[in-house]
């Protein structure tokens, strides 16, 4: 079926690869075989429920205070973005079913130093994403401390940090643990947070849309309608497309994958897409620029507030806890598995795929997504972290779509993907370009943070694994 | 050939009770060895993990079935959910009947169930083959309060008679079928009992073979139904 991998790395193993039959049902290898067991609904669960926290309960504000309305067209943009990625990773996925979504395609298209580059920093851009989220959660947490009453003063920030480190704590600690019916109740606040949202929104347009000509919008600092702020902020919110990728980290999870896998990844995306231009065309018609600049991160509360009283901040307060926790937490499981597709394929130490006896769980993996989320969440830098998630995340994607054009052309025998991408070369093409295109428009101090990673992981290349060849071994 | 599928979670230690497999003696057998994860683990790594370890443990297990009379196979399988997997790898064998593992001594007297809405045709059929020509004698089971029943039940055991089996018929009147089940299950060896579509109280309270594999204590095979072999 497919070549040999050669080589070993640095301590002498050599990837694990084996010849597997995959059917709709079961991945069938020589003597055993893996359930797929997530559906539909569970794939757009993680895309969506990935997704859906940071877009709508962080970035209204900060998006807003740069650009006011005219972040719609931001959001939109990165939308089409994600899209444009979206489709090409459907096909690498519907062709390589497997854990470990964008690392695997890119190892197996590019070769062991883009793999190498892109494994490790999907596994840190999850670690920043999470982080993220947690300090997000951490926002929305002392909002919901302030609405019961309890007042935190001048420490605030000390509040924020300790309350992100410890979510982040519990989080990883309820991953290695287990519990059951995590899925379930990951699906069941997803369905309950699209729910609450569609509810919020459509009131929400109504008096916007009603409140338009009767009584001016709040304030009076103008929107920004110009490409280069439009663009930047676009940068900055792509952290909330982060997300539909992830989808293709349990690919090898997925039943029926050849059609489950591209209509949750495509799914989710315009799903979420459709959310984040309305809330934020209901939050910036709302309040002004200079508003939502003071409120920051919990913008949203005010709106709610504003729309639908003490009630609409209620609402938006619950909804940003589920969603930021619900984000954290599909983020934690991704990241286990990214490790997992690296160490199986000798990029990192066998031992940090290793899983722990009493609880079936990957213990070390999970501790090495939730080691560095904590340490990063305690600095409460917002748009650092979602940037530098965002940076490294978009170098995979751009990556995704190269190597979708180098297989395409190869065309070796194994590859026979259930979903093809329309047009040729050209969404890929364009794919990439905006990809890479959308990293110039990031705050320099991030770059330089994300380059610096990057650089890091090159340089483990070299270091650990240098002879591991994995181009074209399926 | 009549094939029974036997689930056993192979890596935290299930054992077959030597009753249970000589009871499956005039049967094919598949042994479904199966490892349930925590949604955290994707069962590919458990699998580089554990497989050697499970794969010697089936292997010995299979060889047991097989010195207890009958052809046997086995499956390993890693998985996120137990009840999908015993599905899919019943139906992929076409499997007439499903083993709830249980101890179990020697097997003298089996209780066959037909209460409700059973395949009873299918039933009985399962219960021949299983018992072939050996001294195991069957209880035909039945809770219902109407005469024509009662005559169904007649007719069953009629009709296992004729193939050499000594049968004994009871039955109850009752408004909890589950309950008289139990009851009725000391001096018997193992249940054997029909699949029921799931209802709302499977959903609440579980399989009701498994509910009475664990009042039971001892081994239940379910006897699948036509539509779920056909589908």
């Amino acid at each position: 079926m497919s070549d040999q991998p050669t080589g070993t790395n640095i301590e002498g193993d050599a990837p694990v690869v084996e010849t597997v039959v995959e059917t709709d049902e079961a991945t069938v290898t020589d003597d055993a075989e893996l359930e797929r067991t997530l559906g539909l609904v569970g794939g757009l669960a993680i895309g969506v429920g990935t997704m859906i926290g940071a877009g709508i309960f962080v970035f209204p504000g900060l998006a807003g205070a740069e650009v006011g309305t005219a972040a719609t067209v931001s959001f939109a943009v990165s939308g089409v973005v994600a899209l444009l990625v979206a489709l090409p990773t459907s096909e690498l996925a519907t062709a390589m079913p497997k854990s470990g979504g964008g690392y695997y395609f890119i190892s197996r298209g590019l070769g062991t130093l883009a793999g190498t580059v892109v494994g490790l920093s999907l596994w840190l851009g999850l670690v920043f994403a999470t982080a993220f989220y947690l300090v997000g959660l951490g926002f929305y947490a002392l909002d919901a401390l302030a609405m019961v009453g309890v007042s935190v003063g001048a420490s605030s920030g000390v509040v924020v940090s300790a309350l992100a480190v410890l979510s982040g704590i519990g989080f990883t600690v309820l991953n290695v643990t287990g519990t059951e019916n995590a899925a379930k109740l990951q699906n069941g606040i997803v369905a309950l947070l699209l729910s609450m949202l569609v509810a919020f929104l459509a009131f929400g347009m109504f008096d916007v849309l009603g409140v338009i000509g009767t009584k001016p919008s709040g304030g009076t600092e103008a929107d920004q309608w110009a490409a280069l702020p439009i663009l930047s902020t676009a940068a900055l919110v792509f952290t909330s497309y982060l997300g539909f990728a992830q989808v293709a980290t349990v690919a090898g999870e997925m039943k029926r994958p050849g059609r489950n896998l591209p209509v949750a990844m495509i799914g989710s995306v315009v799903i979420v897409t459709v959310m984040y231009v309305l809330t934020i065309f209901v939050a910036t018609s709302v309040f002004d620029r200079g508003q939502l600049g003071q409120f920051g991160e919990t913008a949203m509360v005010e709106v709610g507030r504003e729309l639908l009283g003490v009630g609409g901040a209620f609402i938006i307060i619950v909804g940003g806890l589920l969603a930021t926790m619900s984000s954290a937490n599909a983020s934690i499981l991704s990241t286990s598995r990214a490790i997992y597709g690296v160490s199986k394929d000798a990029l990192l130490p066998r031992w940090a795929s290793r899983i722990n006896l009493r609880y079936g769980t990957p213990h070390v993996a999970l501790g090495m997504a939730g080691g560095p989320i904590i340490v990063l969440a305690a600095t409460r830098e917002v748009q650092l972290l979602a940037e530098v998630a965002s940076f490294l995340h978009l170098i995979m994607y751009g990556l995704i779509c190269v190597a979708l054009v180098a297989i395409r052309r190869d065309e070796p025998e194994w590859y026979d993907p259930a979903f093809r991408v329309p047009g040729g070369p050209a969404i890929p093409v364009v794919g990439a370009v905006s990809s890479f295109g959308l990293i110039a428009f990031m705050d320099p101090r991030s770059i330089a943070v994300g380059a610096v990673v990057i650089l890091a992981t090159a340089g483990w290349y070299l270091y650990y694994a240098r002879d591991v060849k994995l181009r074209g071994v399926l | 050939m009549t094939h029974v599928l036997v689930p056993v979670a192979v890596l935290e230690g299930e054992a077959v009770s030597p009753g249970l497999m000589n009871l499956l003696g005039t049967v094919d057998v598949t042994v479904l060895g199966y490892h349930v994860l925590p949604e955290q683990t994707p069962p590919d790594q458990a699998r580089l993990q554990y497989e050697d370890h499970a794969t010697d443990a089936l292997e010995d297990l299979t060889d047991e079935f097989r010195t207890a009379g009958g052809a046997a196979d086995s499956r390993l399988v890693f998985t996120h959910n137990r009840e999908q997997t015993v599905e899919r790898v019943a139906d992929e064998i076409g499997a007439n009947a499903l083993a709830i593992s249980g101890p179990t001594g020697d097997v003298e007297q089996v209780l066959v169930s037909l209460s409700g809405d059973v395949a009873v045709e299918r039933i009985l059929s399962f219960v021949t083959e299983l018992v072939g020509d050996r001294d195991i004698g069957v209880t035909l089971f039945l809770v219902t309060d109407e005469e024509a029943t009662t005559q169904r039940l007649e007719s069953a055991a009629e009709r296992l008679r004729r193939d050499g089996i000594s049968v004994r018929t009871t039955v109850v009147a009752s408004d909890s079928p589950f309950e008289a089940l139990i009851d009725e299950v000391p001096g018997h060896d193992a249940v054997i009992m029909g699949e029921k579509a799931p209802s709302f109280r499977s959903l609440v309270f579980g399989e009701e073979s498994d509910r009475v594999a664990s009042a039971s204590v001892g081994p239940v095979l379910v006897v699948r139904s036509a539509e779920t072999l056909d589908t």
